[in-house]
């Protein structure tokens, strides 16, 4: 267990043009206030990336940076060679990136179907094959397909809310901490059927204060300090690291 | 439930809620009154009147009629209030001047219609002063006319509003929003008196009664508000729960930040949040004048406060709720009359409202659901 995870500063980074999500030396933040200090990453094809760090650390604010929702202030994101920066959340879903907020994430008026339907508003018709697909990827929500959204509960509502960010058929899925106020039983369930979409295709990049169930599932990860890269590395090593057990992972 | 479990029931329920006690023996007052007065005797206790008085079925069932009447239009102007609130997140006081310039408007291309062909010079027949008045079997297609023309004209009305006030302000927070509506509400109400002038005008009289019952009947131009309202909101029920636009409206209502993640695209339903809703405080205030007969270019302020009142019964930025609060409202304002002479009427559709406050903070429908 003395495997030593790589310092971000010695690594070199990939040509951009060469991952699917690659983020670079970015600056970002809410208004006047910086939160990310020339954060680097990236998600290669159908890979499967986790975020981890200390409360604070900017992990949320990197996904919301992806999708167009903090104010840009330096640096560059490309996605699938585009550079999508400076792009409004409803041009960079076109581009094939779907967002999983952490809070509120389904429309709880709406019906599950309705809340499904929303996801695919981009296009001229209702996708059913798509939602057939979200059904029989989670067989609860066609159950449930009549009822609110807000009568579902917790795991349901998070599955639900994937499912919608599923519609589209994304090649990335952000999820901002999937495993947020759900029971102890439901979380293993959670990060199963993280790994089912990872499976089929779908690049995951993911927020998790559950570090190390998430690190032991994920491809690659990386650790976030006060809004910089601190460590990236496999997720095993990440684990075998002992600056990191004891830093960030609880010892 | 046996009797004992009902009393003590009732017992714990006065106990912890007091108002809804006082609340029930009110209501049980007015029941037992209206039916004492039907039978048509008085009960007098030391020589003062108790309970009873004389009313005929007939003149109920036609309080009952006027009550829905009015309630159908001022909650198809409702509609749009309680929608602008939920979506564009602000109350918004020029909603009922909205109105009168959708009245105006109707009953401009109504009137000239009307007198399409006639010898006249186009300003007696764009002005309401010359006593003109229009009923909807004997002139129909000035009346349709007018109806299509107060949608479209309001919606244009409203747009242009958006983009001169609105738009300018959008992230702006709701007190400047609404404190830009109150300057939007003057603007629009003065520039309609400088066209039209201050004066009341008569521009619409029934010219056919049916009697349906004996001692009730109805007018030609009350069954046309009363069709062109029902369907309307039959139609906006469709449109929110069939089509995607609807969808994405409710969807927009419910949490806006998540819509615009999700990829609707939120100008796009703000604007026609505000052509769906101008279209329809537009037809509500004309046929409010179908229904009253009179036009006056305060009339749609002097009436928001009832609209207000309507929407937040209803549980403000539930669109059900606009509905249905319009015509509780509608009904309280006219059966107020069986007790309180014709000036406060007005004061117990407001006491209705605090009630209805009071035992339900949120309004009938309020947080159900919000579209």
């Amino acid at each position: 267990m003395s495997q030593q995870a790589s310092r971000s500063t010695a690594v070199t980074l990939p040509d951009p043009a060469e991952s699917l999500l690659a983020v670079r030396d970015l600056d970002a933040g809410y208004g006047d206030l910086q939160v990310l200090d020339g954060v680097d990453m990236d998600v290669g094809d159908g890979e499967y990336v986790v975020i981890v760090g200390p409360n604070g650390a900017g992990k949320s604010t990197v996904m919301k940076s992806v999708f167009g929702l903090t104010t840009y202030m330096g640096g560059s994101v490309t996605f699938d060679g585009r550079e999508i920066s400076k792009r409004r959340p409803d041009e960079i879903i076109h581009e094939g990136i779907g967002y999983v907020p952490q809070n509120e994430n389904v429309f709880g008026s709406l019906s599950v179907r309705e809340n499904l339907e929303m996801g695919a508003y981009i296009l001229d018709d209702v996708p059913e094959a798509q939602i057939e697909a979200v059904y029989d990827r989670f067989p609860i929500l066609e159950e449930r397909s009549t009822q609110t959204a807000g009568t579902l509960s917790g795991g349901q509502q998070q599955m639900l809310a994937m499912g919608r960010a599923l519609m589209l058929d994304p090649d990335l899925l952000l999820l901002d901490e999937p495993s947020a106020g759900l029971a102890p039983d439901l979380v293993e369930e959670m990060f199963d059927r993280i790994d089912g979409i990872n499976e089929d295709g779908t690049a995951v990049m993911m927020v998790e204060q559950n570090a190390k169930e998430a690190l032991r599932r994920c491809d690659r990860g990386y650790v976030l300090v006060q809004g910089r890269n601190r460590y990236q590395d496999t997720g095993e090593t990440l684990l075998a690291d002992q600056d990191v057990r004891q830093e960030f992972l609880g010892g | 439930m046996g009797i004992a479990e009902s009393v003590s029931e009732g017992r714990r329920l006065a106990v912890e809620r007091p108002g809804v006690g006082v609340l029930a023996v009110v209501l049980l007052y007015l029941v037992v009154d209206l039916l004492v007065k039907l039978s048509g005797t008085t009960v007098l206790a030391y020589g003062i009147p108790l309970v009873g008085g004389s009313l005929s079925t007939g003149s109920l069932l036609s309080m009952l009629l006027d009550g829905l009447l009015v309630g159908l239009a001022v909650g198809l102007a409702g509609i749009g209030l309680s929608m602008t609130y939920s979506i564009l997140d602000f109350a918004n006081f020029a909603h009922g001047d909205t109105v009168t310039a959708g009245a105006f408007l109707g009953w401009v291309a109504a009137s000239l219609t009307a007198t399409a062909g006639a010898d006249a010079a186009l300003s007696e027949r764009f002005l309401f002063d010359a006593g003109r008045q229009l009923g909807a079997a004997s002139a129909l297609l000035p009346i349709l006319v007018g109806l299509v023309a107060a949608a479209v004209g309001t919606v244009g009305v409203v747009l242009l509003i958006d983009r001169l006030t609105y738009r300018p302000m959008r992230g702006a927070d709701n007190i400047s929003l609404l404190i830009a509506s109150i300057g939007v509400a003057l603007a629009l109400r003065y520039l309609i008196a400088f066209v039209f002038g201050t004066q009341t005008s008569g521009v619409a009289s029934s010219s056919v009664r049916f009697q349906i019952l004996p001692g009730l009947a109805v007018t030609d131009n009350e069954l046309a508000l009363l069709f062109v309202s029902a369907s309307l909101m039959v139609g906006v029920h469709l449109l929110l729960q069939r089509t995607k636009l609807g969808k994405a409206m409710r969807a927009m209502a419910d949490n806006e930040d998540l819509a615009r993640v999700t990829g609707i695209p939120t100008e796009r339903v703000v604007r026609f949040t505000w052509i769906l809703g101008g279209a329809l405080a537009g037809v509500g205030g004309y046929l409010l004048v179908l229904e009253s007969g009179t036009i006056s270019f305060n009339f749609g302020w002097i009436r928001l406060l009832l609209i207000f009142a309507a929407v937040i019964v209803g549980g403000i930025g539930s669109i059900y709720g606009a509905m249905a609060g319009g015509v509780l409202i509608g009904l309280v304002d006219s059966l107020a009359l069986i007790w309180l002479p014709s000036g406060l009427t007005r004061a117990a559709a407001f006491a209705v409202l605090i009630v209805v406050l009071l035992l339900r903070p949120s309004g009938i429908f309020g947080g159900v659901s919000t579209a």
